[in-house]
């Protein structure tokens, strides 16, 4: 989860977030390659003691400052739809959870086998244990078996929602009358937070997500409790 | 403890753009960078005595040795990426598999030969 005045991604919890983190560092290092060179620039134009008026034209120049960036934007391009393509890949779910955002909290349906349903509402500041984080714990968490595919099928019930879990390098618009379709591998057992990203009414900022990966054991074990229970 | 989770929390932005502390082969980029740049703009000085072109030259060799070492870096990382999940995935299938019909490093019954008829 984020830590105060976080100012990169948190780490990776799946396969595609590990992907844009190494292109966002490719990135960056353009970005910081091309600040670095602009910057010398400005140096060397204030400290120069001489100005040339009476150049008119240079071939050279002109085609390495219009190649060069060429390249450059290639360079980003090329990467990002490699991305892009990788993460509508038809990846085969082993699960698939309905995720409905409500004002102001998400409801989560697990319906392949059995009808396993449950609201996840934001754990009160005043009822927190000790160690729990504010305004990101839910009673309620999203159990998903680790390593495994999950497809999550988003919708609202009423306004516009969005699911979005930052680790997963997941987010999804939740828009009412339409289904959206969503997929994350967690990579690793583990608890992953995340926040509503759409403004949707006066607690758009108190309706977090939680997602819980466990062993697909503990995963079994989970859901036939809670069928149990229902 | 403490110490380290200090350690990982803090990072360094140079030009308060990149974490060379946290991204994976950017300080060896740069210091390599820095390095290349130092050679070439003494080595140019050393053989025109012109300053400032030197200058300019040893800006142009930080720019390459970066990229260069960088793409180098990250070309290698992904590699052994590539190959950590395929490491990943034959423990699982070996897990899995072993004993099994399906287990590739069975080997099938060597066939008898007829016998006399």
């Amino acid at each position: 989860m984020a830590f105060p005045s976080q100012l990169g991604f948190q780490d990776a919890a799946s396969p595609v977030m590990e992907e844009l983190l190494t292109f966002h560092d490719h990135a960056l290092m353009i970005v910081f390659m091309i600040s670095a060179l602009i910057g010398y620039f400005i140096i060397a134009m204030v400290t120069a003691n001489l100005s040339d008026m009476y150049i008119l034209d240079s071939q050279e120049i002109e085609i390495i400052w219009t190649v060069l960036p060429a390249v450059v934007l290639i360079l980003i391009a090329l990467p990002s739809l490699r991305i892009l393509y990788l993460m509508d890949e038809v990846n085969d779910p082993h699960l698939t959870i309905k995720a409905m955002g409500h004002q102001w909290y998400w409801s989560y349906e697990y319906t392949d086998y059995e009808n396993l349903e449950f609201d996840s509402y934001m754990i009160p500041t005043q009822d927190l244990a000790p160690g729990q984080f504010r305004l990101l714990e839910a009673d309620h968490r999203l159990i998903v078996p680790a390593e495994s595919p999950i497809r999550v099928l988003v919708s609202a019930e009423d306004v516009l929602h969005s699911w979005a879990v930052p680790a997963l390098g997941v987010k999804m618009d939740a828009v009412p009358g339409r289904l959206n379709q969503t997929a994350f591998i967690a990579s690793r057992p583990g608890v992953v937070y995340g926040q509503c990203s759409e403004i949707c009414g006066a607690n758009h900022s108190f309706m977090p997500i939680v997602v819980e990966a466990v062993p697909l054991q503990q995963f079994e074990d989970w859901s036939a409790l809670m069928i149990q229970d229902a | 403890m403490s110490e380290e989770e200090q350690e990982t929390k803090k990072g360094f932005r140079l030009l308060w753009i990149l974490d060379v502390q946290k991204t994976p082969c950017a300080r060896e980029a740069l210091l390599h960078g820095a390095g290349g740049s130092v050679a070439a703009g003494l080595l140019h000085f050393l053989a025109t005595s012109r300053v400032r072109r030197s200058f300019d030259v040893g800006f142009a060799g930080f720019m390459v040795t970066t990229l260069g070492s960088w793409f180098y870096c990250r070309i290698n990382n992904a590699k052994l990426r590539v190959q950590q999940r395929m490491i990943q995935e034959g423990i699982k299938n070996k897990v899995m598999y072993e004993g099994s019909d399906l287990d590739p490093t069975k080997r099938p019954a060597a066939e008898k030969p007829p016998g006399p008829s």
